[in-house]
């Protein structure tokens, strides 16, 4: 590894802390803005039948009546030091709720990449080897699955595979095939941004002089499709797909309510319906570590897709084609 | 661009639309039909999953007690002092017996022997002591909540002998006993009392006396309980003595309703919590258990602020209870499992009474009631009075899941005798921020409540009272009212003054009441039986088996 790797590498981490950083602050002051706070909210609820006097002893017990700065500056340093905190919804410490739900995330995550993966080369490949008319109906797939709502999907996945025909349990949300389905929900939106790229610089490239003589030479199909063209339409497909991680984290929240399954975005959806704040600040820094990790990871894999592009300094990305 | 047709594709393409046929005829097959038969006699064994919407915030016995969900939870692992059936009648449970003296202010509680909790600490005076401690005051050093609706008139408890509990009030507090059987008061092993909040926090170390205990809990996804062999102190009232039937109840969460209803209809679950009331009839049809509990407590309606004009006329406040049709709401928005509002408070509260002539639906009485007070309908059908339309924002209550409907088809009745209505609609959040009683004209109540005494704290500003119509004490004759029910020494004497203030505070339009609550609503397997409901509308499981 020389110098100039080095020099790049310890660059981006730099950008990383900084960015995690900013995303921290960040949440603490857009929550901060909201009225209320989770202990006042639960408090008031009528059914408490608290007095003011009962209420503003246990607020201050929680800190929740000191200056913002003040709690954004105690926040702070205890995330330097890697104390996420303690929960004001669950009384929990915030890293024990984290690790509980993370795995079920990234396994749902992972799980609806490929599957998106699967779906945008087979919509590819079909683009290119199938039919006029097939091919024509395929290239509307993308929009299709666009203007689906993953709710909306997962509803009738549901319907049709737990209810119907009884191929998973419900209430066994982490099973292996709930797991399937629900990443299938996650990941038809998804297929559809990858596979539109996909379609253009598959258009693109086999319009190119070296993909006609390669089809003079006679390879299969499916050598045709792996070595010629896939291989240079896959750089634009890597950035999208570094793209799409933020998709698949947001898509997580409703695929994840849908199916009865514990993980960050379910977490995201009860810690932002009771702004409970240390909990959302640990999530969106962590966000912020995936996103950085992700782009990271692509920009590595750049040169090995595209021996054009070099690392640090002057390097060549290949324009995703219009 | 190659465009042969190969057999590979015909092949794919053939298996796509023979997948989407499956998909579409599978879509198209009617739900599961149930039906089992079952039997009459109780037996042991079996396990069910009840389905619900959410299971709260935090597991710190006093701080999550009032929630509507954990509630479930708690009612299965934890015992209270007495037990109240949905008719608000208390019975002995832990405590087999109790006397009080003459003024209400001293009782001595009689515990049953030989109860233990399931961590082997027994469940003896100093521990219903020590409970009682925490319930009243709380412990804001640890971030330990004292319960809301615990009387403010505690002074303290003693442990006389190992079974005997003597408690103290500061004054008359006749709504102690029934107030041991709200869902706050749970009895809790002392050691968990002792442990820091971040421990309490943690579900498995909760410890409670109860039929089940917790095998094991994940925040935010489920609740797993498994019976208590050696139990043998259930409420005498449930007719059932020894362990429960049930080897175990898992409790998980599936947000989405129809999700939730459509896994009881295909077997993969039991019970399914909160199904839209527009559903019941039809699951009904289908052969499924539905049960509609009341709570005890106030019925759904508006505590009129009478400072905010023109509600401090009280033609106006009467023309509003006349021009709410309340069969049109329960035949629109609800079922007839609904019934209408009788008084302010539900009817199945001891010392309920019918006033429901007072504030009957008559739309002619309310437009010579508006049109008395001055108000003149114009072109539009709005009245206004020096050149002021006669306006009302309602709020909708966002812990009731139906109150927005409701609130729109009262926003059309009360359009049809000249008010102009809007609907302002606020997630729970900015709810509790912004709407407070008597901050807005009208607030939508839902509260439940055990004893009949908590409606003498609501009513004025005495003695930190909420003063939910925003009159302090100026009104002398709810004050004395208020004062009376509060001050009471026996349940018969309440129960008098009781009658007078019901009637009292709907005539002057103080409260407009709506509909009865059913804030707890259970769609069930036909093969579950023997569920009964306490006083708060929880299911006891305890009495349940499956057959």
């Amino acid at each position: 590894m020389d110098s100039g790797y080095a020099a790049y590498a310890a660059r981006r981490v730099l950008q990383a802390v900084v960015v995690i950083l900013l995303a921290y602050v960040f949440t603490f002051l857009v929550i901060s803005v909201l009225p209320g706070d989770p202990v006042t909210n639960t408090l008031r609820n009528p059914q408490n039948g608290f007095t003011e006097e009962q209420i503003s002893r246990i607020v201050s017990y929680y800190g929740l009546d000191r200056p913002v700065g003040v709690q954004l500056w105690e926040s702070l340093s205890r995330f330097v030091t890697g104390d996420l905190g303690v929960s004001l919804r669950s009384n929990l410490p915030v890293s024990r709720m984290i690790g509980e739900v993370l795995g079920s995330t990234l396994v749902l995550a992972a799980s609806a990449l490929a599957v998106a993966l699967v779906l945008a080369l087979a919509i590819g490949f079909g683009t290119r080897f199938l039919p006029k008319r097939a091919a024509r109906l395929l290239r509307s797939f993308p929009s299709l699955f666009l203007s689906l709502p993953n709710f909306v999907i997962g509803l009738v996945l549901i319907q049709v595979f737990a209810f119907q025909l009884g191929l998973f349990r419900v209430i066994d949300a982490e099973g292996g095939l709930a797991t399937f389905f629900a990443a299938v929900a996650l990941g038809i939106p998804v297929s559809a941004r990858i596979a539109e790229v996909l379609i253009t610089n598959l258009d693109h490239e086999a319009g190119q002089e070296y993909a006609a003589v390669a089809r003079s030479r006679g390879p299969g199909r499916a050598r045709l499709f792996a070595r010629h063209l896939l291989k240079p339409s896959s750089l634009p497909v890597v950035t999208v797909i570094a793209v799409v991680v933020g998709e698949l984290l947001s898509g997580a929240v409703i695929t994840e309510q849908i199916f009865g399954r514990t993980g960050i975005g379910s977490l995201v959806q009860r810690s932002v319906t009771t702004q409970d704040l240390p909990v959302l600040q640990a999530i969106v820094s962590l966000a912020a570590v995936v996103f950085v990790a992700v782009n990271l990871l692509a920009d590595l894999v750049y040169p090995l897709l595209d021996p054009r592009v070099r690392l640090g300094g002057k390097r060549q990305k290949a324009a995703v084609p219009a | 661009m190659p465009v042969n047709t190969s057999r590979a594709a015909r092949r794919l393409l053939r298996t796509i639309a023979g997948l989407v046929t499956v998909v579409a005829l599978a879509a198209c097959a009617p739900g599961g039909t149930n039906t089992a038969g079952g039997s009459a006699t109780p037996k042991p064994g079996g396990d069910i999953t009840f389905l619900i919407d959410s299971l709260g915030d935090t597991w710190i016995p006093n701080n999550s007690s009032i929630s509507s969900f954990q509630g479930h939870i708690w009612g299965q692992v934890t015992d209270k002092l007495v037990y109240v059936d949905e008719n608000g009648a208390v019975s002995p449970w832990i405590a087999q017996s109790w006397e009080q003296n003459a003024d209400a202010t001293q009782f001595t509680l009689h515990l049953k022997q030989g109860v233990t909790f399931s961590d082997g600490t027994p469940l003896d005076a100093a521990a219903v002591v020590a409970n009682l401690d925490i319930w009243a005051r709380g412990d804001a050093s640890r971030g330990i909540n004292p319960i809301g609706l615990f009387p403010k008139t505690y002074d303290h408890a003693e442990a006389v002998d190992a079974s005997t509990v003597k408690v103290s009030f500061t004054a008359p507090t006749l709504g102690f006993i029934p107030t041991l059987g709200y869902h706050g008061s749970i009895l809790i092993s002392p050691k968990t009392l002792a442990l820091p909040a971040g421990e309490q926090a943690d579900l498995s170390n909760d410890i409670g006396s109860g039929p089940y205990v917790v095998a094991s809990w994940k925040e935010g996804d489920s609740v797993v309980l498994k019976k208590r062999a050696d139990y043998n102190w259930g409420p005498p009232a449930l007719n059932h003595q020894g362990p429960a039937y049930l080897d175990s109840i898992t409790y998980k969460i599936v947000a989405e309703p129809s999700v939730r209803t459509a896994a009881v209809q295909s077997h993969q679950a039991d019970v399914a919590y909160n199904p839209s009331p527009q559903e019941l009839s039809s699951f009904k049809e289908q052969g499924y258990t539905t049960a509609t509990p009341r709570y005890l407590g106030f019925v759904n309606g508006f505590a009129v602020n009478t400072k905010a004009a023109p509600f401090d006329d009280v033609r106006v406040r009467q023309a509003l209870q006349h021009g709410i049709n309340r069969d049109e709401i329960i035949s629109t928005v609800y079922t007839p499992d609904w019934l209408p509002a009788k008084s302010f408070i539900q009817s199945n509260v001891p010392g309920a009474t019918d006033h429901s002539t007072d504030f009957a639906y008559d739309a002619a009485e309310a437009n010579r009631l508006l049109d008395e007070a001055g108000w003149v309908k114009g072109p539009d059908g709005t009245r206004a009075k020096n050149g002021k339309p006669l306006e009302l924002t309602l709020y909708p209550n966002p812990y009731l899941a139906t109150s927005k409907s409701v609130d729109e088809l009262i926003a059309q009745q009360l359009g049809k005798i000249g008010f102009k209505v809007t609907i302002q609609a606020f997630d729970v959040v900015t709810y509790s921020s912004r709407i407070k009683v008597g901050g807005v004209p009208a607030y939508e109540v839902t509260r439940s409540f055990i004893d009949a005494g908590t409606v003498a704290g609501v009513l004025t500003d005495a003695n930190n009272g909420e003063n939910w119509f925003g009159l302090g004490q100026s009104d002398p004759k709810l004050t004395q009212l208020g004062a009376a029910v509060a001050g009471a020494s026996t349940v018969g004497e309440r129960d008098k003054v009781l009658d007078q203030l019901q009637g009292y505070v709907l005539q002057q339009g103080y409260f407009v009441p709506i509909t009865q609550i059913v804030q707890r609503i259970y769609l069930q397997s036909p093969d579950l039986h023997g569920v009964s409901y306490n006083g708060l509308a929880y299911a006891n499981y305890y009495t349940a088996w499956l057959g």
